[in-house]
C-alpha cells in the first residue's frame, strides 16, 4: 500500500494540472477562486442548507463535498452533463438515496435548520415535506382520483374506507376538493375532469407527469423536487410544465434537475453548474450565471464547447 | 444535537412508555418460545418451571402481557403517552380482533353452557361483533390494544383459573373419535395470543399510525421468514443427529482398513485401501455381511440421474433452442409453452403410472432401471427446458444482432454466441433440476422399483452389462432391464415394510434414519452446487 | 350464439391465415435448401417417425430405423450442419409436446375399462363413470366390487385445502420477505434456504411425518390409529411453500421500481407501498403463485402415502381433519403393486382426475400470468 499511494497523489496532481487548466474569466486560480464561486449570497430565508455532502455508490465517489443552501418560494436549478451528480444531488435532498443499497452518503443536509442525516429521522414525515416529480412519469396502476388523494389518504388525513362511511366521518368531500385543487395547480383540471375514474395509464405522457405533479402537491410538501421533469415530454408538454413550475415557486421551494440550459434560464431564479466529477463548480444568480459565469469551464459548458 | 432542540422531523428520547412497549414485545416471545417448546415436548404442561405449575406461568404472564398492552393503548389515548394513532385500527385488525372473540363466545356459549349450536352461533356473533366494533370505532390506540390485550387477559384467566388445567379434555363426541386436549391446546392457545399480542405491542413501540402498522406488519413478516429458515435448519439438523450413528455402524478409520483394489505395476501388485471404511455405503445386504447396506440404493440412484440427464438435456436444451431462435413467436410456440409448464406441473405418481402403461411393457414387461431412467427423463426435460429457455432469452439480441452482422450463419451464431452466454443458467437449472427428480420416489414405485433390502451383489454394473446379440435388437444390456433400488424407494420400503425389518438388520430404526440422511445429503449435495454454480457465475459476471 | 359463430368464424380464418403462413415458410425452406442437404433431413425424419413407430408397436426391429436415423444424423451434421441442427432441434421440440400426447393418451386409453364398469343410469340414460362419483364405497375385494374415487377426492381436496391455508399466507409473507424486505445478506441466506427446502425429498418429508408427526397426533388427540389429513396436509404445505414463494417472488419484483419509488416519494412507509401499491400491482403473479402451490399439494404423493391410513373412506364426520384416509395421489402409490384388471383401471382414473386437475390449475395460472404481462406492457 505504502508504495502505491504516493503514485496515486501524482496522478491526481497531473490530471488536475493538465486536463482541466486552472484558468477563470479572469484568469485566477481555481483552487483560491471556488469558494466565491459557490458562496452565494440571496435575500430570503434558507430552505435547505447542505454542507459537505460526499456520496459513494459503492467504490463510485458519485459526489465531491457539495455545499450550498437553497432559499426558499423560488426555483432553484441544477445543470450539468450527465453522469454530473446532480441527480444524486436531488435524491439526497428526500433521502430517496436510501433506497440504493450500494449508496453511502457523508455530510449534512438541513431542511429549515434540522438535520435529515441523523438518526431517528422519520423518512415519511420528511417526504410528505419534500416531495418529489421523477423523471419519467410514474402514476400508479389505479384511477386519477386515486393517484392524486394516494398521499394524504396514506397520512391518514382523508379516510374514505368502509369503516369511516360506517362511522359516518367519511371524507369525501375534502377529497373532491384536494383532487380538485390539485389538478387545478397542475393545470390538468380542465383535461381529465371528465374521467377522475379512468385508469392513469391511460393519459398521454405529458399529463401523466402532470398527474405526477399533482400527485406531488397533494400531500401539501414545502419543497419540490424535480427530476428532469421534461425530459420525456414534446415541446408543448414541456412549455406547460415549465409554466406551472414557475406558478409553484409563488408558494413552494422548487429544486429541478435539467440538462436543457435554456429550461433552466428560462425558468430558474438560480442556478447551480455541476461538472462531471460530482462537484458543484458555480452557484448563482441564473442571469449571472448564464450571462457572465466566473468560472471557463462553466462558461465552455454553458457555450455548448463540451457536456 | 437532538435533545438539545425539539425536532419535528427526527424523534429520537427513548422514554419510559416506549420501554413498555419494548418489554410487551419482549414478553410475547418468551410465551412465544414458551408455547412452541412445549408443542415440541421440550416442556411439559403438567410440569413446573422453577417451582411454578407451567400453565400458572403461562397464565400469568399472559394476564401480564394483555395488561400492559391495553394499558399502553389506554393510557396513549388519555394523553399520558405520546403516539400519532389515527382515527381507527382499521378493517384487517378488526377483523383480526373479531375471529376469535367470535369464537369464544361461540365455544363458550354452546360447549360451556351448553346452550347449543343456534345460541352459540348467536353469542358468538355478538361477542365477536362487539370486538370488531371495539377495534374498528375507536380511535387507533384503543382500538388496536384492548380487544387483543382483553384476549389475552381472559385467555390466561382461564388458565390460572384451571378451568382450562393441565388435565382438560374435550372429547369432540365424532363417530371417528376425536379429542382436544390440554397438551394441545394451551400452547396453541399461548402461541396465538403471543402473536397477536405481539402484533399489538409492536404497533404499539411503533407509536401507532402508519409508522406503527409499519412496525408491526414488519414483525410478524420478520417471524415468519425465520420460522421458515428454522425450521429447515431442524428438519436437517435432526435427519443429521438421528442419522449418524446408523451411518457409522461398523465405520473404521485408519491405513488400509477400506476396501482396496490391486494395482498390477511392473508384475508387482499393490494393494490400494481407502483409509477409512463405511460399511454403511459400502456394502449390500447379505447374510454373511457384519454390517448391512444401501451400496446397491446408492448406485441405482446414480444410475437414475445419469440416464435422466442423458435423455432429457439434450431434448430440453435442443427444444430451448428451437423455440427462442428458430420458431416465429405464435401460436405453435405458445402451445409448447403451454404444453411444458403443464408437463412441469403433472403430479409424479402420474409420471409414474404413465410409465407404468407406457414403457414397462416395451421393455419386457417387468420394471427396469431403464424405465426408471426414462420416467425420470420425461420429468426433468419441462425443468430443463424451461430453465434453458429462460437463460436463453436474457441473452441480450444485441449478440446475435452483433454476430449475424459479422456474416456468422445462425446456427454458428447460437453455438458460438448465445449458448456461451447461456451456459450458467443452463447449467444451473439442470444441476437444481437433478436434485428434484434424485429425490423423487413416486415415478420409479411404479417403473423400477426393486426389494426391500437389496445384496451388494446386485449393484447394477451398467458399463459392464452390455452385450451384443446376433438377432434385433443386436444389443442389449441386462443390467438396464433388470429392476433395482434407489434410496428414495429404499426408504419407502423401509418405512412400509414396518415390523420383520429386525431380521435383517440389527437396529432397523437407525438403518432407517440412516438411508434417509443418505439420501438427503445426495440430494442436497445436487443443490449446494447447484447454488454454488450460480453463486460463481454471478460473481464472475459482475467483476468482468 | 352469434357471438360464439362469430367467435369460431375467427378462429377458422385466424387458423388458415397460421397454415397459410407455416406453408409459406415451408415452400421457402425446401427452395432454400440443397437438395442433398435435403434428401438427408427426409432420411433423418421419416427414420425417427419409423423408430416411434416401432416402439410403440412393441417391435424388436425398431433398432433399425433408430439406427438409420443416428448415421443420417452424424452424417447430416458433418456435411449440412446448419440444416440439421435446425431439424434435430425442431425434432426436439415436438418429441416434448409428444410426451405430453402420450401420457394424455395412454393414462385416458389405460381408464377406459373402469369407466364402462361404473357406469349409472340416471333417467334412462347410462351414464359412463358416473358411480364413480356418486356413490363412496371402494372395495376390491369383496362384491359388488366397487372403485368409488368420492374418498379420495374428498381425501385430497381436505390435504390442498389445509396445505393451501399454511403455504398461501407464509409463502406470500416470505416472497414479501425477500423481494422488499430482506436486506441483502439476510436474502442471501434466506433465498436459497427456500430453495433448499423445495430440494429436500418428500419422501423424507413422510418419514419424518411417519416417525414424529403422527405418534404425536395421535396422542394429542387420542385418535384411533394414525394419520390425519391435519398434518398431512401441514406437511405438503410447508411443501408447497417453496414454489408459491418462488413464483410470487417473481411477480412482486416484476412491479417496476419507479412505481415504487414515486409511492415513497409522497411519504408512505414500506409496508404502505407494499401493501397498496406493490401487492395490488403483481395480485395476477401471486394469485398464479398460489394456484400453482394448489396443483403442487394436490400432486403431492409420498408424504400422503406413508402417513395416511390407507383405508378408502370418507372421513366422519366430513370435516374430521383427525383422521387421514386416502388421497388420489397415495391410492396409486399404495395400491399399485397388487392391484390388477379393474382395480389398476381404477388407479388410472385416479391419475387421469389428478393429472386433468393440475393441468386445468397451470393452464390457469398461465392465462393469469400472461394478463399480468400485458397490463404492463412489457414482455418478460
Amino acid at each position: 500500500m505504502s508504495e502505491i499511494e504516493p503514485t496515486e497523489q501524482t496522478q491526481t496532481k497531473t490530471d488536475a494540472g493538465s486536463a482541466q487548466p486552472l484558468q477563470t474569466t479572469s484568469g485566477e486560480s481555481e483552487e483560491q477562486l471556488h469558494e466565491e464561486w459557490i458562496d452565494y449570497r440571496f435575500d430570503g430565508e434558507t430552505k435547505l442548507a447542505v454542507e459537505t455532502l460526499d456520496v459513494h455508490y459503492g467504490d463510485d465517489h458519485a459526489l465531491k463535498d457539495v455545499s450550498m443552501e437553497i432559499p426558499e418560494k423560488s426555483v432553484t436549478a441544477l445543470i450539468g452533463p450527465s453522469g454530473c451528480g446532480k441527480s444524486t444531488y436531488l435524491r439526497c435532498l428526500n433521502r430517496m438515496n436510501d433506497r440504493i443499497k450500494s449508496a453511502r452518503v457523508d455530510g449534512s443536509v438541513q431542511l429549515d435548520g434540522e438535520e435529515i442525516y441523523q438518526d431517528g429521522v422519520d423518512l415519511v414525515e420528511l417526504r410528505k415535506r419534500v416531495g418529489m416529480v421523477f423523471q419519467s412519469p410514474n402514476p400508479f396502476p389505479k384511477s386519477i382520483r386515486e393517484n392524486i388523494s394516494y398521499g394524504p389518504r396514506k397520512h391518514g388525513d382523508i379516510d374514505t374506507s368502509l369503516l369511516a362511511r360506517l362511522s359516518g366521518r367519511s371524507d369525501e368531500e375534502a377529497e373532491e376538493r384536494l383532487v380538485k385543487r390539485s389538478l387545478k395547480q397542475a393545470a390538468l383540471w380542465d383535461e381529465v375532469n371528465e374521467r377522475l375514474d379512468d385508469n392513469a395509464l391511460g393519459l398521454s405522457g405529458g399529463q401523466q407527469q402532470r398527474l405526477c405533479i399533482a400527485r406531488a402537491l397533494a400531500t401539501d410538501p414545502e419543497v419540490l423536487l424535480m427530476d428532469e421533469p421534461a425530459s420525456a415530454l414534446d415541446p408543448i408538454a414541456t412549455s406547460k410544465i415549465e409554466e406551472l413550475i414557475h406558478e409553484l415557486s409563488r408558494e413552494y421551494t422548487v429544486v429541478i434537475v435539467t440538462h436543457n440550459m435554456q429550461q433552466a434560464e428560462r425558468i430558474s431564479d438560480q442556478t447551480a453548474v455541476f461538472l462531471t466529477g460530482g462537484k458543484l463548480v458555480e452557484y448563482g444568480d441564473t442571469d449571472q450565471i448564464f450571462e457572465s459565469p466566473r468560472s471557463q469551464r462553466v462558461e465552455d459548458y454553458i457555450n455548448g464547447k463540451f457536456g | 444535537m437532538a435533545g438539545a432542540t425539539r425536532s419535528t422531523l427526527a424523534n429520537q428520547e427513548t422514554s419510559g412508555t416506549d420501554l413498555a412497549a419494548a418489554a410487551a414485545i419482549g414478553l410475547s416471545t418468551i410465551l412465544f418460545v414458551l408455547s412452541v417448546a412445549s408443542l415440541a415436548e421440550q416442556l411439559s404442561i403438567t410440569g413446573s418451571i422453577s417451582g411454578v405449575p407451567t400453565v400458572t406461568l403461562l397464565g400469568g404472564l399472559l394476564v401480564l402481557l394483555g395488561g400492559t398492552v391495553a394499558s399502553f393503548g389506554v393510557s396513549s389515548r388519555l394523553g399520558y403517552v405520546e403516539t400519532n394513532a389515527d382515527h381507527s385500527a382499521g378493517l384487517i385488525a378488526a377483523v383480526a380482533a373479531g375471529i376469535p372473540w367470535f369464537l369464544i363466545g361461540g365455544g363458550f356459549a354452546s360447549e360451556t353452557l351448553g346452550l347449543g349450536a343456534v345460541a352459540g352461533l348467536a353469542v358468538g356473533v355478538l361477542i365477536g361483533g362487539t370486538a370488531f366494533a371495539a377495534t374498528a370505532f375507536p380511535r387507533e390506540d384503543v382500538g388496536s390494544t384492548v380487544p387483543i390485550g382483553a384476549l389475552s387477559i381472559v385467555t390466561g384467566l382461564v388458565f390460572l383459573t384451571s378451568v382450562l388445567g393441565p388435565e382438560w379434555v374435550w372429547d369432540l363426541g365424532w363417530e371417528q373419535t376425536a379429542s382436544l386436549t390440554a397438551e394441545f391446546v394451551i400452547p396453541v392457545l399461548t402461541l396465538l395470543n403471543a402473536m397477536y399480542a405481539g402484533w399489538a405491542a409492536a404497533k404499539a413501540y411503533g407509536g401507532f399510525g402508519a409508522r406503527g402498522r409499519h412496525v408491526g406488519a414488519y414483525v410478524l413478516v420478520y417471524l415468519n421468514a425465520l420460522s421458515i429458515v428454522a425450521f429447515l435448519f431442524v428438519l436437517v439438523a435432526f435427519t443429521v443427529v438421528r442419522g449418524i450413528p446408523g451411518l457409522l455402524t461398523g465405520a473404521e478409520f485408519g491405513w488400509g482398513v477400506g476396501p482396496g483394489t490391486t494395482v498390477g505395476v511392473g508384475g508387482f501388485g499393490f494393494t490400494l485401501s481407502l483409509p477409512f471404511s463405511v460399511p454403511f455405503v459400502m456394502n449390500g445386504v447379505a447374510l454373511m455381511n457384519d454390517f448391512q447396506g444401501v451400496l446397491p440404493a446408492i448406485v441405482g440412484t446414480i444410475w437414475l440421474v445419469v440416464g435422466a440427464v442423458l435423455f432429457a438435456v439434450p431434448l430440453g436444451i435442443g427444444a430451448a433452442i428451437f423455440l427462442t431462435e428458430y420458431a416465429e413467436q405464435g401460436p405453435f410456440t405458445q402451445v409448447v409453452e403451454i404444453a411444458t409448464n403443464g408437463l412441469w406441473s403433472t403430479p409424479s405418481i402420474v409420471f409414474g403410472l404413465f410409465g407404468f402403461a407406457f414403457l414397462i411393457p416395451r421393455f419386457g414387461n417387468s420394471k427396469s432401471l431403464l424405465a426408471g431412467m426414462l420416467t425420470l427423463g420425461f420429468m426433468l426435460l419441462p425443468l430443463v427446458l424451461i430453465t434453458s429457455r429462460e437463460a436463453m432469452i436474457s441473452v441480450p439480441d444485441e449478440y446475435r444482432d452483433a454476430s449475424a452482422a459479422l456474416g456468422v450463419s445462425k446456427w454458428q451464431t447460437i453455438q458460438s454466441v448465445v449458448l456461451p452466454a447461456a451456459l450458467p443458467g443452463v447449467v444451473t437449472g439442470v444441476i437444481l433440476g437433478v436434485g428434484r427428480i434424485a429425490g423423487e420416489t413416486a415415478p420409479i414405485l411404479l417403473t423400477m422399483a426393486g426389494g426391500t433390502f437389496v445384496p451388494g451383489s446386485q449393484t447394477a454394473d451398467v458399463i459392464g452389462g452390455f452385450e451384443f446379440i446376433a438377432s434385433p435388437p443386436f444389443v442389449t444390456n441386462p443390467e438396464l432391464l433388470q429392476a433395482t433400488s434407489a434410496l428414495p424407494y429404499q426408504l419407502f420400503a423401509l418405512i412400509t415394510a414396518g415390523v420383520g425389518l429386525g431380521e435383517n438388520v440389527a437396529n432397523p430404526e437407525e438403518f432407517r434414519w440412516a438411508t434417509a440422511l443418505i439420501l438427503l445429503v445426495v440430494v442436497l449435495s445436487f443443490y449446494a452446487v447447484g447454488i454454488a454454480t450460480r453463486y460463481y457465475f454471478r460473481r464472475k459476471l459482475s467483476y468482468e | 350464439m352469434s357471438f360464439i359463430t362469430t367467435l369460431i368464424k375467427r378462429g377458422r380464418s385466424r387458423l388458415r391465415e397460421v397454415a397459410r403462413r407455416q406453408g409459406r415458410r415451408a415452400r421457402d425452406f425446401v427452395d432454400e435448401t440443397e437438395s442433398e442437404a435435403l434428401a438427408v433431413v427426409t432420411v433423418v425424419a421419416l427414420s425417427l417417425v419409423a423408430a416411434l413407430v416401432g416402439f410403440l408397436l412393441v417391435s424388436a426391429l425398431t433398432v433399425v430405423p433408430l439406427a438409420t436415423f443416428v448415421v443420417a444424423t452424424v452424417y447430416g451434421w458433418f456435411r449440412h450442419q446448419e440444416v440439421t441442427a435446425r431439424v434435430l432441434t425442431l425434432t426436439t421440440t415436438v418429441s416434448t409436446l409428444l410426451i405430453l400426447g402420450l401420457i394424455i393418451v395412454f393414462i385416458f386409453l389405460e381408464s377406459i375399462p373402469i369407466v364402462r364398469y361404473e357406469s349409472a343410469t340416471v333417467f334412462g340414460v347410462t351414464v359412463p363413470g358416473l358411480r364413480l362419483f356418486v356413490e363412496t364405497r371402494w372395495d376390491a375385494v369383496s362384491d359388488p366390487v366397487r372403485f368409488s374415487m368420492v374418498p379420495m377426492i374428498h381425501g385430497t381436496v381436505m390435504v390442498t385445502l389445509i396445505a393451501t391455508a399454511v403455504a398461501a399466507p407464509l409463502g406470500v409473507s416470505a416472497a414479501l420477505f425477500l423481494s422488499e424486505i430482506a436486506p441483502a445478506p439476510v436474502r442471501e441466506v434466506v433465498k436459497p434456504g427456500v430453495e433448499i427446502l423445495a430440494g429436500i425429498p418428500s419422501i423424507v418429508y413422510g418419514f419424518i411425518g411417519f416417525t414424529i408427526l403422527s405418534p404425536w397426533a395421535s396422542d394429542q388427540f387420542r385418535l384411533n390409529g394414525q394419520g390425519t389429513y391435519l398434518f398431512v396436509g401441514i406437511v405438503v404445505g410447508l411443501m408447497a411453500l417453496p414454489t408459491v414463494v418462488s413464483v410470487a417472488e417473481d411477480a412482486l419484483s416484476s412491479v417496476p421500481e419507479s412505481i415504487k419509488s414515486g409511492s415513497l416519494a409522497v411519504g408512505t412507509t414500506d409496508w404502505q407501498t407494499m401493501t397498496s401499491i406493490t401487492l395490488p400491482a403483481a395480485f395476477s403473479g401471486v394469485s398464479a403463485a398460489v394456484l400453482l402451490g394448489v396443483g403442487r399439494a394436490i400432486g403431492e404423493t409420498m408424504a400422503a402415502t406413508v402417513m395416511l391410513k390407507g383405508v378408502p373412506r370418507l372421513t366422519d364426520p366430513l370435516y374430521n381433519v383427525f383422521y387421514g384416509q386416502e388421497t388420489l395421489t397415495s391410492i396409486i402409490a399404495r395400491n399399485y403393486g397388487d392391484a390388477d384388471g379393474l382395480q389398476m383401471d381404477a388407479l388410472f382414473i385416479a391419475g387421469v382426475i389428478l393429472f386433468v386437475t393440475v393441468l386445468f390449475i397451470s393452464i390457469g395460472s398461465q392465462y393469469i400470468e400472461w394478463r399480468m404481462r400485458r397490463q404492463f406492457g412489457g414482455d418478460v
